[in-house]
């Protein structure tokens, strides 16, 4: 057993009680807490490793985009989402939009290290992609937004990114004639506002899937759609490689929240859960579709490559207490990284181009 | 007659094992999801966070009077939380988002 978790445990764990958005806030120790005992073995006899067939039906592509039914689809506030997307009149400088850092040249991330906000400033984070946002159970790479709807306005609002508030920026959209009429028919009895604006945006973004990829083609039974190094990566990616204990799924996340070792300085999550050691320097995992494309890669965009992130891995990263237990050295061969690559690159869509919409004056 | 008295006694003591365990309602947590959403408890009650999946856990709760956290919990483990308040408690999993359920705890 590596970790005896004894009673004083508790200790570590007061808190004040949870605010809204999924973030946690740490205070102060208080006196009423749960009492943990402590921690014994449990016997869960042995699992039988999946078959191949078995395996492959994990992966499957979902036939439907999931809508909440707070903001459900309609194509008219998909379309006013997508106009405001690729608007640069919604940053302060009417320079940026969420296409700026979102782009779909580069699998709707910026191909740069990390982003370039407000006034050409670099971020202190990669710019995730947007790819299949739909399916995301919480949103930033530190979790701090609950929704894609609040994660619209994120961006928007913040001082080093389009800097702009919202007020001004409801100004900013009375002041084009052609912007009222569209929501005023997309949203009837709301019209134009932080919230329907952030409605559209988001709707528009749950649209944004990543094709159909060779390894869909494979996944449904076509042997010569993926190599025989991109199928035997497959294998080590959910064998002894074990990339599947965070990258699972269709998407290829369980958007859990890991140190993986980086040498980076940002704490990540552990902003938001401060007691809590594990989310210290802790990030969410995110999906690998388009992946060839969105290069460089981890949340600082420290590494340049796929094969960098496989010897990342291989390797363990910084052992320290945040670190996840799943980081270990795995011991891979030169093949067996070169495999993993391949299978990877399996993941990246013919993607159809995106047509820039034309915007309202 | 000799032989009926271990026979109670080891029936008696079955019984008794079976009591103790019957007393804790216990939550897996195989395939990232909690095996239950909604739980009750009574003040005084504890519950068994057994990790039957295959990766760390880390269960804990931020709210206010059963505050608890696990930390890393490793696969094959089992740890007993005693909820001292009442009220509803939200568990969670740390590491995984998607993992919540909602403890009820009664007077």
């Amino acid at each position: 057993m590596r970790e005896f978790i004894s009673a004083r445990s508790m200790l570590l764990a007061s808190a004040v009680a949870a605010s809204s958005l999924g973030v946690f806030g740490f205070a102060t120790i208080t006196l009423g807490a749960a009492i943990v005992g402590e921690t014994r073995r449990v016997d869960l006899g042995q699992k039988a490793a999946a078959g191949l067939d078995a395996l492959k039906a994990q992966y499957k592509r979902p036939a439907t985009i999931p809508f909440p039914k707070e903001n459900p689809y309609t194509p008219e506030k998909a379309a006013l989402g997508k106009k405001l997307y690729f608007d640069t009149r919604i940053s302060v400088t009417s320079a940026q939009s969420c296409a700026s850092c979102h782009s779909p040249g580069y699998g709707w991330g910026d191909g740069l290290a990390v982003g370039v906000g407000h006034g050409m400033n670099k971020l202190g984070r990669h710019s995730p992609t947007v790819v299949n946002a739909a399916w995301g159970a919480i949103f930033m790479w530190d979790g701090r937004l609950a929704t894609l709807e609040e994660q619209a306005l994120g961006p928007i609002q913040a001082e080093g990114e389009m800097n702009m508030p919202l007020d001004k920026l409801m100004q900013r959209l009375a002041s084009i004639p052609e912007y009222k009429p569209i929501f005023d028919a997309v949203f009837p009895g709301e019209g134009m506002s932080p919230k329907t604006l952030a409605k559209a945006i988001a709707t528009y973004e749950r649209t944004i899937v990543s094709e159909r990829a060779p390894f869909d083609a494979w996944i449904e039974g076509d042997e010569r759609a993926i190599s025989p190094e991109a199928k035997r990566g497959f294998a080590l990616f959910n064998g002894k490689a074990q990339c599947v204990t965070c990258h699972e799924g269709w998407n290829f996340t369980n958007d859990g929240f890991q140190d993986i070792g980086l040498a980076s300085q940002d704490i990540g999550r552990g902003e938001y859960m401060p007691g809590v050691v594990k989310m210290k320097h802790a990030f969410k995992t995110p999906g690998l579709r388009e992946i060839g494309r969105r290069s460089p890669y981890m949340h600082d965009g420290s590494l340049p490559t796929l094969e960098a992130v496989v010897d990342h891995y291989n390797h363990g990263g910084v052992d320290r207490p945040s670190r996840s237990d799943l980081m270990q050295p795995l011991g891979l061969t030169a093949d067996e990284k070169a495999d993993l690559v391949a299978f990877m690159k399996t993941l990246d869509s013919n993607l159809n181009p995106t047509a820039v919409p034309v915007l309202p004056r | 007659m000799r032989k009926l008295i271990p026979v109670t006694i080891a029936v008696l003591a079955g019984l008794s094992a079976g009591a103790l365990a019957a007393a804790n309602q216990e939550i897996h947590q195989k395939g990232r999801v909690f095996s239950s959403e909604n739980v009750t408890l009574k003040k005084g009650d504890a519950l068994t966070f057994i990790n039957d999946d295959s990766i760390p856990h880390n269960i804990m709760s931020a709210s206010k009077g059963n505050e608890f956290n696990l930390g890393s919990q490793a696969p094959g483990a089992a740890t007993d939380v005693t909820f001292k308040e009442a009220g509803d408690v939200q568990v969670i999993c740390a590491i995984h988002p998607r993992m919540k359920m909602m403890v009820k705890v009664t007077d």
